[in-house]
């Protein structure tokens, strides 16, 4: 574990990354415990349109809906899960501006990516936890069962997420240096949709797109049971690529961004 | 290494005489100043900083050619009416707006070549109090704020503790900082950036929006903790009161230039017009014309039917204006020194813009 050898004489100690990593998910935990009304709107809101898209699809389609339920629960779990890591990270870096604080993650000795990449690992964690209450609530309302293969689950939805982060991190990035298009930005999230239905287009390309191999690989483990050592290694390491090429794309993005925004005088201004 | 020498200049305190006063050095370091900068460079060495916004018709020089010193353990001031460019220059030194020229070393450290190592240094309170988590708890902020400017929150918890009854936020330590009124918001902010282990302190207008009383509170509570540390603190106002209460030394700044760097004291030497006041019934217009006769600067006010004349002079020119009040059988009812300020000093210096 590296340290910052910020002190030389015994006391304060430096904080190592991992004290860093755990502030950094304490202060996550500490306003999901103190502000659960937004938690629990989330997940409220994401389980009115589960609902809406539910019982009216099966006035409207029926028995055809019924039959591929799993599928759309799989794939609604995993859109809740992007859409929960790409809003966070995006509009905790536009509350960042507006608070003033985002200026002080720059003027840290650890450099500002990895308190980026810990709050961006905190942001997952609590869009686990959240998107598995809304799975949870939609295999009650559908009645069906669903394989839960633990850590196939956690490692494909984890990494399928990841791709989303890079985006949430360009996204919060052009949001630092245009003000007004975070708005906008939010409208990329309904384009999630597209990519977690990709597989079933079968295009071979759109596996290397955020999501789409990810969720192509959740619903068989998922709908299947296929655990995460069966995925052949072609699979998993596309699956890892897309994640790492698009959180470095998206951090690149957010560092040049932010780089012309501190050119131009805007970093903390809103 | 850089940071052990920061230790010593805290034991050592604070330079002697004037704390920090060194002349502008717009024009370059003297050989002496090179050569001490060699052994032991300033806490905060700026050069020749200069910062564009816009271009061609719409360009805006913010910061000019800016270039000053701070020793360690001082406290100079950043002094200048809105839009002098303070924040920009505060904000050019920490890297968080890109110059587009000159240099910034602290501890003698370039901010821009090796920004992370020089973060270990320093730290910022900008914008007034928007710079910590209204939702966490003061206590939480400080912990918080401390790991990421790389120390370890347990190791600094008892400091803390001394920090929050320092700036008597004990009682709302647990209080989340949204629940605080404005002034105690600005102390919460002000302790998550003296939690952590920095040695070299920046404060962007800290006592901006607070009332008299907290403004004066703040202020007294800063001088404390600032002596007791042996900070290192550059703090930008554009309330002379702020400046000339807590700085040892004060950069005037207007139009993005520096204009004036001095000690607050030889700033207000500088302009030593001193005055008389002088009260009394029998000022009438023969004797105001003989005064303006003699002085070059009078001004005549009337209250009650009683004029009262201010005088710039010295003392010899006051003991010509007694003379010559006596000489008329003036009977003087009141006579007051009129001691300059540093807001006198300022307007003078940058032509009213301060108003």
């Amino acid at each position: 574990m590296s340290s910052i050898d910020a002190v030389d004489d015994g006391d304060p100690r430096p904080a190592t990354h991992l004290d860093l990593a755990r502030a950094v998910l304490y202060r996550e935990y500490l306003l999901f415990v103190r502000y659960p009304a937004n938690a629990v709107g989330g997940i409220v809101v994401s389980l009115f349109f589960f609902g809406l898209l539910f019982y009216g699809g099966r006035m409207i389609a029926g028995r055809a809906l019924t039959d591929s339920i799993e599928g759309i629960v799989v794939g609604y779990f995993l859109w809740t899960l992007s859409v929960g890591a790409y809003s966070s990270i995006s509009n905790d870096i536009g509350s960042e501006v507006q608070w003033g604080t985002l200026e002080r993650h720059f003027t840290t000795p650890f450099g500002f990516a990895p308190v980026a990449l810990a709050k961006g690992l905190a942001k997952v964690v609590r869009t686990f936890l959240v998107s598995t209450v809304i799975l949870a609530a939609m295999l009650l309302m559908t009645g069906t069962n669903l394989r839960l293969p633990v850590l196939t689950v956690v490692v494909v939805a984890g990494l399928a997420i990841t791709s989303v982060l890079g985006l949430g991190f360009a996204a919060g990035g052009l949001s630092v240096l245009y003000k007004r298009i975070g708005t906008w930005l939010n409208f990329l999230q309904f384009g999630f949709v597209l990519l977690v239905s990709a597989p079933a287009f079968d295009l071979g390309w759109t596996r290397f797109l955020p999501l789409a191999q990810g969720s192509a690989l959740l619903q068989r483990a998922m709908l299947d049971g296929t655990p995460l050592w069966q995925f052949s290694p072609v699979d998993l390491t596309i699956l890892a690529g897309v994640a790492v090429t698009y959180l470095g794309l998206g951090y690149v993005v957010f560092h040049y961004a932010t780089r012309r925004a501190r050119r131009l005088g805007v970093l903390g201004d809103y | 290494m850089a940071r052990q020498r920061g230790r010593e200049a805290r034991q050592r305190g604070r330079p002697p005489g004037a704390s920090g006063v060194r002349t502008e050095t717009r024009t370059g370091a003297s050989a002496d100043d090179a050569s001490r900068s060699r052994d032991d460079p300033p806490a905060i060495a700026v050069e020749g900083l200069t910062k564009t916004f816009g271009s061609g018709a719409d360009a805006v020089t913010a910061v000019d050619e800016v270039s000053f010193t701070v020793d360690r353990g001082s406290v100079v001031g950043l002094l200048g009416p809105n839009g002098a460019g303070k924040t920009t220059i505060i904000k050019s030194v920490l890297g968080l707006v890109l110059p587009d020229a000159g240099t910034v070393r602290i501890d003698g450290l370039d901010v821009h070549e090796h920004p992370r190592a020089t973060y270990r240094h320093v730290d910022a309170m900008l914008e007034g109090a928007r710079n910590d988590y209204w939702r966490l708890t003061v206590r939480e902020n400080l912990r918080y704020f401390a790991t990421i400017s790389g120390v370890d929150p347990d190791s600094v918890a008892d400091r803390h503790e001394r920090l929050l009854e320092q700036l008597d936020l004990s009682a709302a330590a647990d209080t989340p900082v949204r629940d605080l009124s404005r002034g105690m918001k600005q102390k919460a902010s002000l302790a998550s950036v003296l939690a952590t282990d920095s040695d070299v302190v920046f404060l962007d207008e800290p006592t901006l929006g607070l009332d008299v009383e907290s403004s004066l509170t703040l202020r007294r509570e800063l001088r404390r903790i600032v002596a007791d540390r042996g900070l290192t603190v550059v703090l930008s106002s554009h309330d002379m009161d702020v400046i000339e209460d807590v700085c040892d030394r004060v950069v005037i700044v207007s139009d993005g230039r520096v204009i004036a760097d001095d000690s607050v004291a030889s700033l207000l030497r500088g302009f030593e017009t001193q005055g008389y006041r002088v009260a009394s019934r029998d000022l009438d217009d023969e004797v105001l014309a003989a005064v303006r006769e003699r002085f070059d600067a009078v001004e005549v006010d009337y209250l009650d039917g009683q004029a009262r004349i201010e005088v710039a002079t010295d003392s010899d020119g006051f003991y010509d204006l007694a003379a010559l009040l006596r000489a008329h059988d003036v009977t003087l009812d009141a006579v007051d020194t009129v001691a300059p300020d540093l807001e006198t000093a300022f307007l003078e210096m940058t032509g009213g813009a301060g108003r």
